[in-house]
């Protein structure tokens, strides 16, 4: 029942989408961290786009931005 | 649909007149009058809804990571505003702060947004209402009028007379409804650019975007916005020109749609430098943001507080086919500042819809609540209006007087937005100044300025990512937890006004949700008070400048009033469930599958 409206009965729970506790959350705290090239201080690397040598696509002079490709 | 009778009232000659579905808007609104044609003025007006959805119903007991990408679908027009204002809800519940280039790129989208609908709503949508043909029809001399006018900005836009820029807005052949279509490709490309896709972000999430913010991006976007440039130079003045003709050639217009000036802001684009998402400090961030929120009440601010705003809401009914939750579970008592919370305030609000036949005489009519805004200075339950969205905006962040970026001005009085060079035309800038009136033309006016305010604030917003990408701080998300309990509110404005989303979070699932968009404070009926809603209330005793008598009558005063608060009825209820209902489970097959439908 909804309010007065008389509903079927449901042949999927309301909180179906609702976490299951023990599975892996991407978004819990400390997997920023874990993300490949994403630098603790908000910077990034080309390995956020490849992994493929990224360290030889990264800028020649460390004081260039380091802007890898999407 | 247009239905007549007559029926003899007191000594006055009495038309009922409906329109219902009203075309050229979202959804199902009716508008139900009754018309003393002798005395050429509206006597009454009421505004139902026969559309019931169902979200806060439904969104119990789901995961609160879900809830921008489920009551995005709450509207097919304006969908990202609300997956924009329930990130913001959920940061405040998660304790998260977006990354500041992920904030730049949020607003750019929003940006995009307001340019692609407000362009779309007002000259495909609006302006038919004002174009050479229907002017033809229902204002014959006006038409003859219009044809030796001079439009004032002529050597800006190109049309010479006021009959010329009509001409130009009749739907499918006009030059600027054509052009105004391309626009609102273009815009609505620069949105998925930002947020991935339209109208449903893919790439908004609490905590960040998923957008890879990259050089290219941005340069793709400006590209973009330096193409439409041209056409905001070219559409405000022709608006100008227009809405100028009309109160000179109509004398007595500012009269039609005019209502108290009671307008809702509930802020725009977030600043990255102030917001914290945390709602102790909310009034602060508040007043940060790009467009300032705010009451305006008779020609003053009332407050520009989103704590003030958010305390004093109340969800009345009256005239809506619900039952009262006096008796239901109170979820939020105290805010986290420790004022108390009312019962009819959207955090405690328990949705028990009630299906009856619509009663237009003195009973319920329409599937919307009456949100009202408590003035707790005089005990007013006031039936607040967006003005459309832009209106209500501008004179906000105008009075406020704190916005100002360079690109964009507020003077206390009115707003100043200066436009770069364009490929066509050098730098402008315009001046929207504060309007006599809210009414049908300042709230249409209003709107096109705020595509120019929008495409001024692009570029401050293009210059301030473009920084932060220069500086290699590319980080565009941050990581959250989900809390068991938690409580979040979102304040955002949806292009056509005021939207908020009110979350309460138990054992890691929504115990309760409400998303409040403009269209049920704008369309709400009658509330317990007797109050009418902002529909009702600007129709309701509007003189009538309709050329045409009751047999060929068309309503175009009430239809140009209706349609100038930008009416959008999906989100004005929050599920059919008839005989007929089927419920599937359907996969939907990825690439690669020659399975239609």
């Amino acid at each position: 029942m909804t309010g007065t409206i008389k509903v079927g009965r449901p042949d999927a729970r309301p909180d179906m989408t609702a976490h299951l506790k023990g599975v892996h959350e991407g978004n819990a705290v400390g997997n920023y961290e874990q993300q490949p090239g994403h630098l603790p201080d908000g910077r990034s690397t080309a390995a956020r786009s490849t992994g493929i040598n990224p360290k030889d696509r990264d800028p020649i002079d460390p004081a260039m931005p380091n802007l890898s490709p999407a | 649909m247009t239905i007549r009778s007559k029926e003899a009232q007191e000594t006055r000659q009495l038309v009922e007149m409906s329109w219902d579905p009203i075309t050229r808007i979202i959804g199902n609104l009716g508008i139900y009058t009754k018309i003393d044609f002798n005395n050429k003025e509206v006597v009454e007006c009421k505004s139902t809804s026969s559309l019931f959805r169902g979200y806060s119903v439904f969104m119990r007991g789901k995961d609160p990571r879900d809830s921008h990408f489920i009551t995005s679908r709450i509207c097919g027009i304006c969908g990202d505003n609300h997956a924009t204002c329930s990130v913001y809800a959920q940061n405040m519940a998660y304790g998260v702060k977006t990354p500041p280039l992920g904030e730049w790129i949020i607003n750019l989208g929003e940006a995009a947004e307001y340019m692609f609908d407000h362009t779309l709503f007002q000259d495909n949508l609006v302006f038919v209402d004002y174009c050479e043909q229907i002017v033809k029809e229902t204002n014959p001399t006006l038409l003859r009028r219009a044809e030796t006018t001079e439009a004032p900005h002529g050597g800006v836009h190109g049309y010479r007379t006021i009959a010329d820029i009509m001409r130009a807005f009749n739907p499918f052949t006009g030059a600027m409804y054509r052009e105004a279509l391309q626009v609102s490709r273009i815009t609505r490309e620069m949105f998925c650019l930002m947020e991935g896709r339209h109208v449903h972000p893919s790439t908004l999430y609490p905590g960040g975007v998923g957008t890879v913010a990259t050089p290219q991006l941005f340069t793709d976007y400006l590209s973009r916005l330096l193409r439409v440039l041209d056409f905001v130079k070219k559409v405000v003045p022709v608006n100008d020109d227009l809405f100028d003709f009309f109160y000179e050639a109509l004398p007595g217009y500012e009269e039609v749609g005019r209502r108290r000036t009671m307008l809702g802001c509930w802020g725009s684009f977030q600043d990255p430098a102030v917001v914290d998402y945390d709602y102790r400090n909310m009034g602060e961030w508040g007043r940060g943001m790009f467009v300032t929120p705010g009451i305006v009440l008779d020609g003053e601010l009332r407050t520009t507080s989103l704590v003030d705003i958010n305390l004093g809401m109340r969800i009345l009914l009256g005239s809506s086919y619900y039952d009262d939750w006096v008796n239901e579970e109170v979820f939020v008592t105290h805010d986290p500042l420790g004022n108390p919370v009312d019962r009819r305030h959207p955090w405690n609000q328990t949705t028990l819809p009630k299906p009856q036949k619509r009663d237009l005489a003195d009973g319920n009519y329409s599937w919307v609540m009456s949100p009202r805004w408590y003035d707790d200075r005089t005990g007013d339950h006031l039936a607040l209006d967006t003005g459309g969205g832009a209106l209500a905006r501008l004179w906000t962040t105008a009075l406020a007087g704190i916005v100002d970026t360079g690109a964009v001005r507020a003077t206390g009085h009115s707003v100043e937005i200066n436009l770069p060079k364009s490929a066509a035309l050098p730098e402008m800038r315009f001046e929207w100044k504060i309007p006599k009136w809210s009414n049908t033309i300042e709230r249409n006016r209003a709107r096109i300025y705020f595509v120019a305010y929008s495409a001024a604030m692009a570029f401050h917003f293009l210059d301030q990512a473009m920084a932060e990408v220069r500086a290699s701080r590319t980080q565009v998300f941050a990581d959250f937890d989900v809390p068991d309990d938690a409580i979040g509110c979102g304040f955002h404005e949806a292009v056509r006004g005021v939207l908020s989303h009110h979350m309460v979070i138990r054992d890691g699932k929504i115990a309760n949700y409400h998303p409040y968009p403009p269209t049920p404070w704008n369309a709400s009926p009658r509330d317990i008070y007797g109050t009418p809603g902002p529909y009702e209330d600007a129709v309701q005793g509007m003189h009538i400048f309709e050329e045409n008598g009751p047999e060929k009558f068309k309503g175009i005063d009430i239809m140009r009033t209706v349609r100038s608060f930008d009416p959008c009825l999906p989100c004005g209820v929050h599920m059919y469930l008839g005989d007929g209902k089927v419920l599937k489970q359907v996969h939907s097959p990825t690439l690669g599958t020659s399975v239609s439908g």
